[in-house]
């Protein structure tokens, strides 16, 4: 019984991970709503957000820079792109919450868009200088948005799962 | 301010060099081990090629596993919406039953006719084109992203497809393979924005560029010369000048949107292909 106990404690733990990897692999998009598509959004720079700020623990560097090169080869963008970019907002994150006294939700939420500005800036420098890859910018610019958007929505998703299981 | 800036260098240093309590890497380390892998990518491909491959095609059957909820989700609509078609077209049909077999008669003699005109006319064989050398392979995953639109393929280099080899969906030209692995194949999309193809204009002779912008429905024509005046309902050919192509291959059409704005659409529809033919010899028109 315990031994299940563990393995439950175990995969909940391991869900931010689980997603990370998930959604490195499967682009998960919704079919548009008229001419935008209002949930065309970057899931794992949330998750990463998030968990470093509040749960650094939970969600490793290894991690976020492998998801990363995952990302890249689903995508066929340059190796070590996304990485570099999820590392950077791994760093920016940490500095964020090195240097946050008080932890306010919307003050995390603001500080959110300088960190989304700083990582895909180094996706847009690596790309254009490392690839021949041409550019959707208004669609980056979109999904930039649209993360940025819904961040609140899933800082209340994370915050309440990560409540219930501390509290089981 | 000195001090200001010595706490923003003592925080940057501590988020780049410490690791928490479970963190096997620091982020310093991870960073560089990033640009390493971004700078052999760009310099020393050669080296990183077979690991890209090996890479490729791991990641790509694990994203294909990883899709299949929604490769599900999209075959229950769409078996929905066929079981709700059936219906309606039996409902249709047992109408216009009643009325076929009183023309029953006149239908024989107009199917004759139309087969002779057809005959006359040498559209009775769909099949315009015989590939010399031609795969047949199911598309995997064909996810957009905002950086490429393409699509992958289950036949690699182990299936003899090579890179630069055209892509027909139902006939019509999709894309081009653009990576190899052993297993899988990188189709890039004509809508994609890197995709350039030359091509003629039919009726006219006229030579240009097409361009991917995105959008199947609204694709573009480049280096076209400036007195062209371009028409709908025109098709689009491939002239086979970039050597990879055979001329002839009907790609694209031009048409008249809502607002009266003619429009070049794609003949082919990427995102129904499910089973593409890779061809690799020359496309010879049958006489």
């Amino acid at each position: 019984m315990n031994y299940f106990k563990l393995i439950k404690e175990k995969i909940f733990n391991s869900l931010p991970i689980l997603l990370l990897y998930f959604f490195s692999f499967y682009h998960f998009q919704i079919p548009e709503v008229g001419k935008i598509n209002f949930f065309f959004f970057n899931f794992q720079m949330t998750l990463i957000y998030f968990y470093i700020l509040k749960f650094p623990d939970d969600l490793g560097f290894g991690n976020i820079f492998l998801a990363g090169i995952i990302n890249d080869t689903v995508l066929g963008i340059p190796l070590g792109t996304t990485s570099l970019s999820y590392l950077t907002l791994a760093l920016f994150t940490t500095y964020i919450r090195n240097a946050t006294l008080r932890p306010v939700m919307t003050a995390e939420w603001f500080t959110f868009i300088p960190a989304l500005f700083f990582s895909n800036l180094i996706y847009l420098l690596v790309i254009n200088n490392f690839s021949n890859v041409s550019f959707y910018y208004i669609e980056l610019l979109q999904n930039t948005f649209f993360t940025f958007l819904f961040f609140p929505i899933f800082y209340y998703i994370f915050s309440h799962y990560q409540k219930l299981i501390s509290r089981n | 301010m000195a001090d200001y800036r010595d706490d923003f260098i003592i925080a940057i240093r501590y988020a780049l060099l410490k690791k928490g309590a479970k963190q096997k890497f620091s982020l310093f380390f991870l960073i560089i081990l990033s640009i390493s892998i971004i700078s052999l990518d760009k310099f020393l491909p050669k080296f990183m090629a077979p690991v890209r491959s090996i890479l490729n095609d791991v990641v790509y059957h694990t994203s294909v596993v990883s899709s299949q909820p929604t490769v599900f989700r999209k075959y229950i609509v769409k078996t929905s919406e066929q079981h709700y078609k059936l219906l309606k077209k039996n409902k249709f049909l047992v109408s216009e039953l009643h009325y076929l077999n009183q023309e029953k008669f006149n239908n024989v003699f107009l199917k004759t006719e139309n087969e002779i005109l057809k005959e006359a006319l040498d559209l009775s064989n769909n099949n315009q084109f015989e590939r010399d050398f031609s795969i047949s392979a199911r598309v995997i995953l064909d996810q957009s992203s905002p950086f490429l639109k393409s699509i992958l393929i289950n036949k690699g280099t182990n299936s003899g497809i090579t890179k630069g080899m055209a892509v027909f969906s139902k006939d019509y030209l999709m894309g081009i393979v653009i990576e190899t692995n052993y297993l899988t194949s990188r189709v890039l999309l004509l809508t994609d924005l890197n995709s350039k193809i030359p091509v003629v204009i039919a009726e006219s002779n006229t030579n240009a560029i097409l361009e991917g912008t995105g959008n199947q429905q609204n694709l573009r024509l480049s280096y076209l010369p400036a007195t062209f005046v371009m028409e709908s309902n025109k098709i689009i050919f491939t002239s086979g000048k970039d050597g990879f192509l055979s001329p002839g291959i009907p790609v694209a059409q031009t048409y008249l949107d809502k607002k009266n704005k003619i429009l070049i659409k794609l003949l082919g529809d990427p995102d129904q292909a499910s089973i593409v033919n890779v061809v690799g010899g020359p496309i010879k028109r049958e006489n």
